[in-house]
């Protein structure tokens, strides 16, 4: 009887692992499709295959070479801008959620309200209204226009709120007895104890910002400034002919976010969380 | 609740005078922010909608209550009607498809197994995938005559292209993208799910079927109603797979609101009407938030 239900258990385990390829298939194939078209010479591509006989990075080495379409560059301006941005926010979240936290001032409740109450409106709302803010002061195709509109965040306040809430009120007396100003307190203090809570935010913000679509498509007309989401749609309207060269830049955009997703795993993940939660 | 009443007053303790204005120097840089980049722009959305605008977004003739009130000629519109019946039939589908998905991928890595670890990795994947590098790899999958789904299909089929196909394709993408939020939240819920549920209704002789239905459908509940929610506000916030798959086309066949008001902002220059979409699109998702926020009082467990 005992065996009978280890043995059946391991079949289950086994069913298991067979029951997951179907939606494991839906969720991978169009992924390890691109990247095999992107390793293909055209003449493969066109004949409908749909693994490459042999492996050419022709289409990579094209995408970052050609100077028409300037691929490196975008790709710097998608670093600058996610790395600003995510930067910016750990800087003015950290020091607005401190404030929530271990300060006691008039309003402060009305304030985070009014914090929170941002969570609300969702960005394409607003949207115009910035674009023509953008326009009024000459921003148009700049850095400026492409990161500070993002330099805080609802989410980012709350996610460091909660977690400096965690910390004993009794550190704080202590070190206000000893003297220490609440910049030094927070600087070092709360931002190395709060780590966890930092790297869940950096990941967060880096990843949606290097994904962000729309507001660059609005606020950039130049290649000097267009980022790697736009760079990837505009290969394939410059040559529409080349579907190659168009997948092997959607690889190397994917390659950055992969990355996080993989190396950063779980403060992504919590990012994730706290930002849908209340979002 | 006595130690929370010790840490109050300690931090009365060290209450400042009301002058002390330190605090609103660490808050600052967030208010600027908010104030120039959300309150502003968001006022400034409102007062837009009620007026025309010349072609650099600038308000000229004030038209509301008139009969070129921006709303009325919206609502007048049979454009807009169907903007808003796409938007719904799209948002519907993505929200309970995500949700199909997600569900399905948390029962079928509920429990342990060899690999099970690199199954739950694929599933969440994609949250890491930009929308507009999906509708890239999309594009390709579903490229009429070099694409993956007719050369399996042996069709030549122009899916977004073709009325019948266009909205289902969006529909299939946004799904597609959304499935990784939905099996990471699904399965959080799944592993709350007491096990003593499970014993109970194993003992009582229920089947694999019976317990999903009667245990753990019931058991998260609450967190299958936040996951719509979570799709919903998300599906109507939708733009690049449309921008890069359809273009809102064929005729207004994926003509969702976004990408109305992008149309009538940056093709038309109808930044007035444009403005009065996105009041519209505010109140829809904020009735929806509203509706969260009533159930999530009602005792809605975590």
């Amino acid at each position: 009887m005992r065996i009978h239900t280890v043995q059946r258990r391991r079949l289950q385990n086994l069913g298991r692992f067979v029951l997951n390829i179907p939606l494991m298939l839906v969720i991978l194939i169009p992924l390890l499709y691109t990247f095999s078209i992107s390793v293909m010479p055209p003449d493969e591509i066109y004949g409908n295959h749909l693994i490459p006989t042999s492996v050419k990075f022709t289409n990579y080495v094209q995408a970052f070479t050609n100077p028409y379409y300037n691929f490196p560059r975008m790709i710097l301006n998608s670093f600058i801008v996610a790395t600003t941005v995510m930067l910016g926010q750990m800087v003015t979240c950290s020091l607005a959620a401190f404030a929530f936290s271990f300060l006691e001032f008039r309003g402060k409740r009305l304030l985070f309200l009014a914090v929170l109450a941002t969570m609300m409106v969702p960005g394409e709302v607003t949207i115009i209204a910035n674009y023509l803010t953008m326009m009024r002061w000459g921003w148009l195709d700049s850095y400026r226009a492409l990161t500070f509109p993002f330099l805080t965040s609802a989410m980012g306040v709350f996610l460091l709120r909660q977690y400096y809430l965690t910390f004993a009120k009794e550190l704080y007396e202590a070190a206000k007895l000893d003297g220490c100003s609440n910049l030094r307190f927070l600087g070092s203090i709360v931002v190395p104890l709060s780590r966890p809570a930092l790297g869940a935010l950096g990941a967060y913000v880096f990843l949606n910002t290097w994904n962000q679509y729309m507001w660059p498509l609005l606020v950039t007309n130049s290649r000097t400034y267009r980022t790697v989401q736009i760079g990837i749609s505009m290969l394939y309207d410059i040559d529409a002919v080349s579907l190659g060269l168009m997948m092997a830049g959607v690889v190397i955009v994917i390659v950055p976010s992969l990355s996080i997703f993989v190396f950063m795993n779980k403060q992504l993940i919590n990012g994730l969380m706290s930002g849908a939660v209340k979002g | 609740m006595g130690k929370s009443v010790e840490v109050r007053g300690a931090r009365g303790g060290i209450k400042r005078p009301h002058f002390w204005v330190e605090p609103y120097l660490f808050l600052l840089p967030s208010l600027l922010v908010f104030g120039m980049f959300l309150y502003y722009p968001f006022f400034r959305t409102i007062f837009l909608s009620l007026f025309l605008t010349n072609k650099t977004g600038q308000a000229k003739i004030f038209v509301a209550f008139t009969e070129k009130d921006n709303y009325l000629v919206l609502f007048q519109s049979k454009s807009f009607w169907a903007s808003v019946g796409v938007t719904f039939r799209f948002v519907f589908a993505v929200a309970f498809g995500g949700l199909v998905i997600g569900l399905t991928s948390s029962l079928l890595t509920e429990k342990k197994y060899l690999g099970s670890n690199f199954t739950a990795a694929v599933y969440a994947m994609p949250i890491a995938i930009a929308s507009a590098a999906a509708s890239m790899t999309f594009k390709m999958v579903l490229h009429p005559t070099n694409g993956l789904l007719n050369n399996l299909l042996g069709t030549q089929i122009n899916f977004t292209g073709d009325k019948r196909y266009a909205l289902a394709s969006v529909i299939g993408l946004t799904i597609w993208l959304t499935s990784g939020i939905n099996y990471i939240f699904i399965s959080a819920g799944l592993r709350n799910v007491p096990a003593e549920l499970y014993d109970s209704a194993a003992v009582d002789g229920a089947g694999y079927w019976r317990r999903v239905w009667s245990v753990t459908i019931p058991s998260i509940s609450p967190t299958l109603f936040f996951q719509i929610i979570i799709n919903t506000i998300g599906a109507f916030q939708s733009f690049s797979q449309i921008k890069l798959l359809t273009e809102g086309g064929p005729g207004d066949s994926t003509n969702v609101m976004v990408w109305s008001i992008y149309m009538d902002a940056f093709r038309n220059f109808r930044f007035g009407a444009a403005a009065a979409r996105s009041v519209i699109l505010f109140l829809i998702v904020l009735v929806i938030t509203i509706i969260q926020f009533r159930f999530e009082k009602r005792g809605v467990n975590y």
